[in-house]
C-alpha cells in the first residue's frame, strides 16, 4: 500500500528508481511443479463466490433496476433511461448537485482538518517519548464506536438547551462563541466535518505512522546536519516522501465522504437540517429508497446508487493515476 | 505423484465438506419457520408492527379473538419505526417466514405495496360503510380506490399544556390568539419556554403549522380547493398561515432550528417548557417520561384575520391493518382483520393502548383523548399535508416543514416559501379539477 520499500538511498542519489528487487526462485513445491489449474481454481473459488455474490452482482442488479419501471416490488418493463432523468430533471436534480456539492465540501473540510491534523499527530508521537502508546490508543478509540452513537452523543452535547459545549462557553464568558452549532445552515456543515474527524482522526494517524516508521531517519538527519530547520527537514524531505501515504490516505477519505450517512442522519435527521444544508448524496438516497411513496422508488433509488458509485469510482480512479504519476515523479 | 495425489484427495475433501455445510446451511434457514403450523394443525399469525412499545397491549388484545378462535394464536412483533418501511419491503417480498397481518402507513406509503400486489384487497371482507372516508381513505388505493386495510387509529393535532406550571402563572387555556400569545409572553418573562417544538425536523414543522394555522388558511377547505386545482400554496390566506406560525418564533426555544423531536418533547416532559402543540400519539410516550406531570390540553385559537373563525381540530387516520398477499393462512389472516373492524377490538384498544381507535363510536378510555375525539367531531379538518399531500416525493409535510425552517432563520419571505412548497409539490401533484 505504502511503497517506501521502492526508494533505496542509492536510487535516491542518483535521481532515479532503484532496481527491482531481484526475484527469488520460484520455491520448489514437493511435487515439483505448480499445482493443475483445477486445484487453484479450488482455493480461488470461495473467495471468488463471495466476491461475486456480495459486490459484483448487487452492482449489476443495481444497473439492470435502474433501467425498469417499478410497482413497488414488481418491475413493470423496460423504461431506458427515464429513472436518470427523473434524477437530473426539475427539482430532483437541484437537490442532486445541492447534495453532490455538500458531500465536495465535507472532503475539503475533512481533507483540511482530519487528514492534516493526522498527520501532524503521527509527526509529533513519534518523537514523543512518554505517553505514545497511551496517546495513540486515545485518538483511535472514536474509531470503535458507531456513527450513528457518535452522532447522537455529539447532538445532546452541541444541543442549545440542554448541551454541555455551549454550558461550557458560557461559564468561562465566552457567551458570544455559544452558537446554534446545528441549527445554523452556515455552521451545521462545518459541525459535522468536526465531529467527524474527531471520530475518524486515528486512522490517516495510524497510515502516517506506519509511513514514518518506514522511512529511514537518515534523510532527515542529513537535512538537519545541512543546517535545515526542523520545519524545512520536513517540508523538503519528509513530506515529499509521504506522498504515497497522502495518495492513500486521500482516496479512502474521499470514498468514505462520498457516501458518508450515519453521522449526518443521526445529527441532522434525514432531511439534512436546517433546511437542506447538511443534505448528502446518502440522505438523498435514504429518501428515495425508504421515504418514498412513489411507486416507482426502487428504479429511481437504484438509478441514484448508479449515479454515486461512478461519481465515486470515476474520481477515484482519476486520483489515483494522478497520484501514481507524482509518485513516479518523485522517485 | 502420490503427494500430488494426496494433494487432490484433500482438496477435494475440503471442497465435499464445504459444499455439504453451505447446503445444510441453506437448508437450515427455512426450516425455522414452518409457515407458522405445528403439529395439530395450528395456525400462527404474525402481526408486524411499528410500534413495539404496544406489544404487551396488544397481547391482551389478541386474547380475545383467540379465545374465540380456537387453533389460532396471534404473535406482535414489533420493529423501530424508523426501520419499519424497509423492514415491511422486505418481509412482503418473502416467500416464505414473512408477516401475515401488517401494519401499513397511512395514504402515501401504501400505495407501492398495492401497486405491487402484495396486499389482499379486502372490499368484499370487511364493511367499513358506516366509518368516515377521511379515515377510510388512509387503507385505500388511490389508483383502483380499493381497500387494503382497516384503520386502527386515530390522530388528533392539539395543544398540550403543563396544568401546574399554567396554575403557577395563574394560566388559563386560552380561548383567543391574543391570550395565547400574553400567556407566552407571561410564561418567556419568567424563563419558561412557551412552545416546545423541533425545528430540525420538518415534520414537527408541518405539525406546528396545521395546528397553529389551519384556521388562517381555511382548513380542510382550502385543501380542496388546492385539489381541485382552483388555487395553490402560493395563495395568500395560505402564505398567511406559514408567516402566523413563523412570527411565534419568540416563544419557540432558543435556536429552533437545532432543537431535534425528542430535545422538544423533553423540554415539555421536563417542564421547561409549558405548551407542546403536537398530536393526540403524544400522550403515551409523555406519561411514560413523565408519570406525574399533569397534561392539559386545548385548540390553537383562530389566528388573527383567520378565514376559519372558530378553532378546527385537525385529525388523520394513522394507519391500518392490511393482509400480506403471501401469507400462507390467509383466511385466519382476513378474520383478524375482520374482527379490528369491530366494537370489540375497539373497546379493547381503547382500553389497552393510550390511543384513539379508528372504530367508529369507540370513546378513548383516557378522559383527554376523549376530548381530542370529541374536539375532532365537533369541528374537525383533516390534517392536509398528510392525507392529501403525502402521495409523491417531497412528501407535503416535508415540502412545507423545510420552507419554514427557512423562514424561521430569516432565510426567505412567506411569499418565497409558498413558491417554494407549490414547486416541490407539483413535481408529483397535480390537481384534479
Amino acid at each position: 500500500m505504502v511503497r517506501t520499500d521502492r526508494l533505496s538511498p542509492a536510487g535516491l542519489r542518483a535521481g532515479r528508481a532503484a532496481p527491482p528487487p531481484r526475484r527469488r526462485p520460484a520455491r520448489r513445491g514437493g511435487a515439483g511443479h505448480r499445482p493443475p489449474w483445477w486445484v487453484l481454481a479450488v482455493f480461488v473459488l470461495p473467495a471468488l463466490a463471495l466476491y461475486t455474490v456480495f459486490i459484483v452482482y448487487p452492482l449489476f442488479s443495481a444497473l439492470q433496476y435502474s433501467l425498469f419501471g417499478w410497482q413497488g416490488t414488481r418491475q413493470t418493463g423496460l423504461v431506458g433511461l427515464e429513472n436518470f432523468r427523473h434524477l437530473f430533471g426539475g427539482i430532483y436534480g437541484e437537490r442532486l448537485w445541492r447534495a453532490f456539492g455538500h458531500n465536495l465540501a465535507f472532503f475539503a473540510g475533512t481533507m483540511l482538518v482530519q487528514t492534516t491534523l493526522g498527520l501532524a499527530f503521527a509527526v509529533l508521537l513519534r518523537r514523543a517519548r512518554a505517553g505514545r502508546r497511551f496517546l495513540q490508543t486515545a485518538y483511535v478509540l472514536p474509531h470503535l464506536v458507531s456513527p450513528i452513537v457518535v452522532g447522537y452523543l455529539w447532538s445532546l452535547m452541541l444541543s442549545p438547551q440542554f448541551g454541555a459545549v455551549n454550558a461550557v462557553l458560557r461559564a468561562v464568558g465566552l457567551d458570544a462563541l455559544a452558537q446554534p452549532w446545528t441549527g445554523d445552515p452556515a455552521l451545521a456543515l462545518p459541525t459535522l466535518i468536526l465531529v467527524n474527524a474527531w471520530q475518524w482522526i486515528g486512522f490517516p494517524m495510524l497510515l502516517f505512522t506506519a509511513a514514518l516508521a518506514g522511512l529511514p531517519p537518515e534523510y532527515e538527519e542529513a537535512a538537519r546536519v545541512d543546517g535545515a530547520s526542523a520545519w524545512r527537514a520536513f517540508w523538503h524531505v519528509t513530506l515529499p516522501l509521504l506522498v504515497p501515504a497522502i495518495g492513500v490516505v486521500s482516496v479512502l477519505t474521499f470514498v468514505g465522504n462520498m457516501n458518508v450517512l450515519d453521522l449526518v442522519y443521526a445529527m441532522q435527521g434525514s432531511q439534512g437540517a436546517p433546511g437542506g444544508s447538511t443534505d448528502v448524496l446518502g440522505l438523498l438516497f435514504y429518501r428515495t429508497a425508504f421515504n418514498n411513496p412513489d411507486p416507482g422508488a426502487i428504479g429511481q433509488a437504484s438509478a441514484l446508487a448508479v449515479v454515486m458509485f461512478v461519481f465515486v469510482f470515476g474520481i477515484s480512479i482519476a486520483a489515483t493515476s494522478v497520484l501514481r504519476r507524482w509518485e513516479a515523479r518523485l522517485r | 505423484m502420490s503427494v500430488s495425489r494426496h494433494l487432490r484427495t484433500r482438496v477435494l475433501r475440503a471442497a465435499a465438506v464445504g459444499v455439504a455445510l453451505a447446503l445444510a446451511g441453506s437448508a437450515c434457514a427455512p426450516s425455522t419457520d414452518g409457515g407458522g403450523e405445528d403439529g395439530d394443525g395450528d395456525v400462527t399469525l404474525t402481526v408486524w408492527s411499528w410500534r413495539p412499545e404496544d406489544a404487551e397491549g396488544y397481547e391482551r388484545i389478541f386474547a380475545a379473538f383467540e379465545e374465540r378462535n380456537p387453533g389460532v394464536t396471534v404473535e406482535f412483533r414489533g420493529y423501530q419505526n424508523s426501520e419499519y418501511p424497509a423492514i415491511l419491503q422486505t418481509g412482503l417480498t418473502q416467500s416464505s417466514g414473512g408477516p401475515d397481518v401488517v401494519q401499513l402507513k397511512p395514504f402515501g406509503p401504501i400505495q407501492s405495496f398495492i401497486g405491487a400486489e402484495q396486499l389482499v384487497p379486502l372490499d368484499d371482507e370487511v364493511d367499513l360503510a358506516a366509518w368516515p372516508e377521511e379515515i377510510v381513505a388512509a387503507a385505500r388505493g388511490r389508483d383502483d380506490g380499493r381497500l387494503y386495510g382497516v384503520p386502527f387509529a386515530f390522530q388528533t393535532l392539539g395543544v398540550m399544556y403543563n396544568e401546574e406550571l399554567f396554575a403557577e402563572h395563574g394560566l388559563e387555556p386560552p380561548t383567543t390568539w391574543q391570550e395565547m400569545t400574553e400567556a407566552a409572553e407571561t410564561l418567556r418573562d419568567a424563563d419558561v419556554i412557551p412552545f416546545a417544538t423541533a425545528g430540525r425536523d420538518p415534520w414537527v414543522l408541518a405539525i406546528l403549522r396545521e395546528t397553529m394555522g389551519a384556521t388562517r388558511a381555511g382548513g380542510g377547505e382550502f385543501a380542496e380547493e388546492v385539489l381541485a386545482g382552483r388555487t395553490d400554496f402560493t395563495d395568500p390566506d395560505y402564505t398567511a398561515s406559514l408567516r402566523t406560525v413563523a412570527d411565534l418564533e419568540p416563544y419557540l426555544p432558543e435556536d429552533v432550528t437545532a432543537v431535534g423531536y425528542t430535545d422538544a418533547q423533553t423540554l415539555f416532559t421536563s417542564g421547561r417548557a409549558a405548551m407542546y402543540p403536537g398530536g393526540s400519539y403524544e400522550l403515551a410516550p409523555f406519561a411514560t417520561a413523565a408519570p406525574d406531570l399533569e397534561i392539559g390540553y386545548f385548540d390553537a385559537p383562530p389566528a388573527p384575520d383567520a378565514v376559519v373563525d372558530t378553532p378546527l381540530t385537525p385529525g388523520f387516520a394513522d394507519g391500518s391493518y392490511g393482509v400480506n398477499a403471501a401469507s400462507p393462512h390467509r383466511a385466519e389472516a382476513v378474520a383478524l382483520v375482520e374482527w379490528m373492524a369491530t366494537e370489540e377490538f375497539g373497546r379493547a384498544f381503547a382500553e389497552e393502548l393510550r390511543q384513539i381507535p379508528a372504530v367508529p363510536g369507540v370513546a378513548p378510555a383516557d378522559p383527554l383523548l376523549a376530548e381530542m375525539r370529541g374536539n375532532y367531531e365537533e369541528h374537525g379538518t383533516p390534517y392536509m399535508m398528510s392525507v392529501y399531500f403525502g402521495y409523491g416525493e417531497p412528501l407535503g409535510r416535508d415540502a412545507e416543514g423545510q420552507a419554514l425552517a427557512d423562514m424561521l432563520l430569516g432565510r426567505s419571505t412567506e411569499e418565497e416559501a409558498g413558491a417554494r412548497i407549490q414547486r416541490e409539490i407539483s413535481a408529483w401533484f397535480e390537481p384534479t379539477g
